[in-house]
């Protein structure tokens, strides 16, 4: 198995000023992630693992430190470079799902495609073999609201699988589903980890965790334990 | 460089989609936002069309008049209403056209071509057996009358020299005249009344409309000199209509007429003309003000309701872009650059502005198309500038309302957008 780093942290912080006081989210995390790493964050909220998840998600820029994402400096990026690494790099699952509702699956898988201007005949392509991917072959001209809430996370692993992105990256990805459907998700993901996927939860339940083969906990922005299974 | 070309391409493509799909979604919403940019694009366009229109009722009534023809008068058109400067003037005599046409006869290279004495009255009444028309306009003149006038019978004939010289009792009638009179029975060789004369009627004038709404020429009563003077005395208002021969060279002809009407007036050097001579072009001086000052008004009026409407329509996006965070959100996290989300609401405003403008257009132009229908002397006019004009001013409207919410929405932080409530 390959073993180049996907991801380098080193002694990253992230600080906000609240009026007087300065809050630090992140105090010095020092991470690394390789190529098919299948790993979930976890740990208290407010222990920093939304910043984390911001920033490596390249939503947020850390105040100091370094974040090498595939051999480039993330954090020294402007608006812009960090829009378009999100749309090569990165392929996000949230928890809220985010699809637009009115607009059918085909449309909301091909979304990271048009901000990357691929054509739209190779656009309807991929976005129909994403879906096929994640079963939902048959209901590409539905719309989300149409769908049951599995099914609405499984069009958002597609779209977060379209750009063929280096990881994906997903923010508790089963939080709004019944337990079922949650093992339905984390099978996907197992699966996309077995094709060669790396992938980054963060959740706070650990038979979710469960899933993954390492577990990084985070307790007042920094990292307690980061342990492979 | 490539690349990026198809990538903006495909973006402007997304956010049309989007734009349309808004607009859409939000019917009620966006026509009510489009409504101040209707009623701009209405107000420009009518207040266009009004000046089109003026400005060509105004060169039609000016034809009507002659481009080569100047008037020698006791008052200047140009400064009416200062009537006290004129009133204590010696009258014009219509004699003076036979001093004139003397003198142009014995100049070859004269800029004049032909004087034509008239003598008017606004006071006469046409009688034809128990129809009696009032306030008729009638005119005393030569046979070289024609010369001088727009317009052209629509039956009989103008009066011969022999007529004119005579003063036979003939006239040539306006349009309003004879249907006033006869209907749609022939006019020409009945005999009409005015005062205690009969004149036979020998010509009509084809239908001509009235010069600048006021005064018509379908009203009027042409006859020989002679015949106007046994009937209403010598005391008619004297023009002396003169042609030139070029009306290019008009302010010539003007200076060649004053150097022969101070000849005949004995008007030693030093004293003022107390005569006028007269043109057309007067009018349109007096006119033009008053036409610059409509469209100061109109403009002021139409640049209101266009402001009125932006702030709409920036509400309205600003409201938009607050809905829609979690959007912006979502398509920023999935690549969409700053300038992709600017352009996104841009292209919603100018879009929104545009159907606006198009209402606007299509409701002015059906207005305008009543308005002709319903009043055919109403001078109004739609023209393509007018319409191009609309399309700019709504474009621009949607751009200017549209930035501060489009540049609100595209600074948006991807990660706190995505987390609002």
């Amino acid at each position: 198995m390959e073993t180049s780093p996907v991801i380098t942290m080193r002694d990253l912080k992230r600080h906000y000023s609240m009026g007087e006081e300065t809050v630090k989210a992140l105090d010095g995390v020092d991470l690394e992630f390789l190529k098919n790493d299948y790993a979930a964050i976890m740990g208290p909220s407010g222990s920093g693992k939304s910043t984390l998840m911001n920033i490596i998600g390249c939503l947020d820029t850390p105040t100091s430190g370094t974040y090498i994402l595939n051999g480039q400096n993330v954090a020294e990026m402007d608006d812009d470079e960090l829009a378009r690494v999100r749309n090569r790099e990165i392929g996000f699952v949230f928890q809220t799902f985010n699809l637009l509702p009115r607009i059918n699956c085909l449309r909301n898988v091909e979304l990271p495609l048009i901000y990357a201007g691929v054509n739209p005949r190779e656009r309807e392509e991929r976005a129909t073999e994403a879906l096929n991917r994640v079963g939902l072959g048959d209901r590409i001209t539905h719309k989300p609201t149409e769908l049951s809430g599995g099914q609405i996370q499984r069009v958002a692993i597609a779209r977060a699988l379209i750009n063929n992105p280096s990881i994906i990256l997903a923010d508790e990805p089963t939080g709004n589903l019944d337990t079922a459907t949650s093992q339905d998700i984390m099978e996907i993901f197992s699966d996309l980890s077995k094709a060669g996927n790396t992938i980054i939860l963060i959740t706070h339940e650990e038979d979710i965790a469960l899933y993954t083969r390492r577990i990084i906990r985070l307790r007042d922005g920094r990292i307690e334990s980061d342990k492979k299974q | 460089m490539k690349r990026s070309l198809k990538q903006f391409r495909y973006e402007t493509a997304e956010s049309l989609h989007i734009a349309l799909f808004q607009i859409r979604a939000n019917k009620i919403r966006s026509f009510l936002t489009a409504l101040g940019v209707i009623i701009g694009i209405v107000a420009i366009t009518m207040m266009g069309t009004a000046i089109n229109g003026i400005d060509r009722g105004f060169d039609k009534s000016l034809a009507m008049l002659g481009y080569d023809v100047i008037y020698v008068q006791k008052s200047s058109w140009s400064t009416m209403g200062q009537w006290w400067r004129y009133r204590n003037r010696a009258d014009l005599k219509t004699s003076y056209t036979e001093a004139i046409n003397r003198t142009i006869e014995d100049n070859p290279n004269s800029n004049l071509l032909v004087a034509v004495p008239q003598m008017s009255t606004y006071q006469a009444s046409v009688q034809y057996r128990d129809l009696t028309i009032e306030q008729a306009f009638a005119l005393g003149t030569s046979y070289r009358y024609p010369q001088t006038a727009s317009g052209d019978l629509s039956s009989g004939r103008f009066f011969t020299p022999t007529e004119s010289a005579a003063g036979t009792m003939v006239a040539v009638i306006g349009d309003d005249i004879a249907t006033g009179l006869f209907g749609e029975r022939e006019a020409v060789g009945n005999i009409i009344k005015m005062k205690n004369s009969r004149f036979r009627v020998i010509g009509v004038f084809r239908k001509q409309g009235k010069f600048l709404g006021l005064f018509s020429f379908d009203n009027q009563v042409i006859m020989p000199l002679g015949a106007f003077e046994k009937t209403f005395g010598k005391k008619g208002f004297v023009t002396l209509r003169v042609k030139i021969r070029d009306q290019k060279q008009v302010d010539d002809a003007k200076a060649e007429l004053l150097g022969i009407m101070r000849r005949i007036r004995r008007l030693p050097p030093q004293k003022e003309a107390d005569f006028s001579i007269n043109e057309q072009k007067a009018f349109k001086s007096q006119l033009d003000p008053i036409k610059n000052g409509i469209a100061a008004a109109g403009i002021f009026i139409t640049g209101m309701s266009l402001f009125v409407g932006a702030i709409g329509i920036m509400n309205i996006t600003f409201v938009s872009v607050k809905e829609r965070t979690r959007e912006i959100g979502l398509r920023k996290a999935l690549g969409a650059r700053r300038n992709t989300i600017l352009m996104q609401f841009l292209i919603e405003s100018v879009m929104i502005c545009l159907i606006g403008g198009l209402i606007g257009l299509v409701t002015s132009f059906l207005m305008t198309w009543a308005i002709a229908t319903a009043l055919p002397d109403f001078p109004v006019q739609f023209s393509p500038a007018l319409v191009f004009a609309s399309l700019v001013v709504s474009v621009a409207t949607g751009i200017i309302s549209g930035l501060a919410p489009a540049v609100n929405a595209s600074r948006l932080d991807p990660a706190d957008s995505l987390r609002y409530e």
